[in-house]
């Protein structure tokens, strides 16, 4: 990327990925190697294609689609933990992805080993994790359980100690996808509250929902997504508005 | 709060992968030493228990014809790299499926999957080395031969760094293979159980017979072996070998690469 941009930003362009349909699929050596341009092969399809739209830092993007259409797959390109088959993301800055919080935590490990852990993987250092450890604790509410390992801890604490962790990191772009449907009402309900308070401070969101409440809360443009492509591009309450016609109850 | 996000950005891509790869192997010994009691004492009791089998065997069963004397020492300073390299590579055919939620949530560089593999089983070798160390002070009392430090101890620097250089190489190639085929996990444990026979660990080089010897030169796990006994046996030093294994290394380490970067798109969609 020769041009300047702006931290925060996200370019996406003629973005496409390809996924098998088959898992058990033929697959040679030859597949293996070949590079990203080699033609579609029969049993594959194309999870996107043809993807384009950019985002200027602070904006907050709702994505918008029935299941298997492609939003997850958008979300994994912008935290690039998986690169597209054609086309470019670019992202510019680093990116707090609440996509599977709870994967880097360690079922043997103490509950502030898995803080230092997790927190130092999405780049913390260690002096700014033992200045944000107590506010970590305080939020996901166990502060009694800090020395009791990860594998005891219920299955609300556990998603509450990794959201604490991963929002609280020093990001310009946060990516939410769905997993706040766990957890009770009112911590939900702080979830939210903390995401805006990040939005208050100029932090691009990406947000997966299926509840246009959320939705319409939290985001200002959405995207829709349709069969791996990109639909509508346009104000959140418009996009809303198509889907539910489209598909609407 | 803006301090904090800039001093991240100056991270040079070095910084960044050293302090991940470290976060993740400390990690990683953390677990084993956390989890069981005996922790330490595990890692080093798999080659002892190996080392007193074969000291017996090839001792007092067949009376010994290979190695030299003795033969405890000459026998732990090949099994316990070995250890390290069984150990890497068997691992690494488990590397990204062990990992794979983590893998999907962030976005250190992949190689690091492989890497902290190597760099965890390399510690566990070098907090084993005291082991030899105590077999070889205990030669000094109980045996007519004991165990004499040379200044080839020097090579065991070397011969640390050939093998990390050779065990990344094949992890890098194992670890994306693995993804797209299974089967290649069992294949690379039977592999292992023979190149365990094949490589100079219950025998040295100087024991084959003189038309073999450079076929199993051709072996870079040799010269590697040669270089750590030259600490007790300076003859076992092969500098043809050492040659060999440093060419077979890098050329691995370059075809790891190689495959690696070819192969980690469909990889990281696969997993």
């Amino acid at each position: 990327m020769a041009e300047e941009f702006a931290e925060g930003t996200i370019r996406v362009s003629g973005a496409g990925i390809r996924y098998k349909r088959n898992r058990a699929s033929r697959r040679s050596f030859k597949d293996l190697f070949a590079g990203r341009t080699r033609r579609t092969r029969p049993g594959e399809f194309w999870a996107l294609r043809g993807v384009d739209f950019e985002v200027a830092p602070g904006e907050a993007i709702g994505v918008v689609g029935r299941n298997g259409q492609g939003k997850s797959t958008l979300l994994k390109l912008v935290a690039q933990v998986v690169y597209p088959d054609e086309g470019t993301v670019a992202v510019h800055g680093g990116v707090a992805p609440l996509i599977e919080i709870t994967g880097g935590f360690v079922n043997d490990l103490s509950v502030r080993d898995n803080v230092y852990l997790t927190a130092g993987l999405h780049g913390m250092t260690k002096h700014e994790i033992d200045q944000r450890f107590d506010e970590i604790l305080e939020f996901a509410e166990i502060g009694d359980f800090v020395d009791t390992p990860y594998k005891h801890l219920s299955s609300g604490m556990k998603v509450r100690i990794a959201f604490a962790v991963v929002s609280r990191l020093e990001e310009p772009i946060i990516l939410v996808d769905e997993v706040l449907a766990v957890g009770d009402k009112a911590f939900r309900e702080k979830c939210y509250t903390r995401i805006e308070e990040l939005l208050a401070g100029g932090r691009t969101l990406f947000f997966v929902s299926h509840s246009e409440r959320d939705l319409l809360r939290f985001c200002t443009r959405g995207l829709y997504l349709d069969k791996g492509a990109l639909v509508l591009d346009a104000p959140i309450r418009e996009v809303v508005d198509r889907y539910n016609a489209d598909y609407g109850v | 709060m803006t301090s904090a996000a800039l001093s991240r950005r100056e991270w040079s891509p070095f910084t960044r992968y050293r302090r991940s790869l470290w976060l993740l192997t400390t990690r990683d010994l953390k677990v084993r030493y956390s989890t069981s009691f005996l922790g330490y004492f595990w890692s080093i009791l798999d080659p002892l228990v190996m080392a007193g089998i074969y000291w017996f065997v090839f001792t007092v069963v067949f009376g010994r014809g290979v190695g030299h004397e003795p033969y405890i020492v000459f026998l732990l300073a090949g099994l316990l790299p070995w250890m390290w390299f069984t150990g890497a590579v068997s691992d690494c055919t488990r590397a990204f499926t062990r990992e794979a939620k983590l893998i999907r949530s962030t976005t250190i560089p992949r190689t690091i999957w492989v890497t902290r593999l190597v760099l965890s089983k390399g510690i566990e070798f070098v907090a084993s080395i005291p082991v030899i160390a105590i077999f070889a002070i205990g030669t000094l009392i109980w045996s007519k031969t004991p165990a004499v430090l040379h200044w080839e101890v020097l090579w065991t620097i070397p011969a640390i760094l050939l093998q990390a250089v050779l065990i990344t190489g094949i992890g890098l190639i194992v670890a994306p293979l693995v993804v797209f085929f299974r089967d290649l996990e069992r294949a690379v444990k039977l592999i292992l159980r023979f190149a365990f026979y094949a490589s100079p660990i219950i025998y040295g080089l100087g024991d084959l017979p003189e038309q073999l010897r450079w076929v199993a030169a051709l072996n870079p796990l040799a010269g590697i072996f040669g270089m750590y006994r030259a600490a007790f046996f300076p003859q076992e030093l092969d500098l043809f070998a050492i040659l060999i294994s440093t060419g077979v290394s890098l050329a691995l380490l370059g075809i790891g690469l190689a495959v690696f970067s070819r192969t980690i798109r469909t990889v990281l969609k696969e997993i």
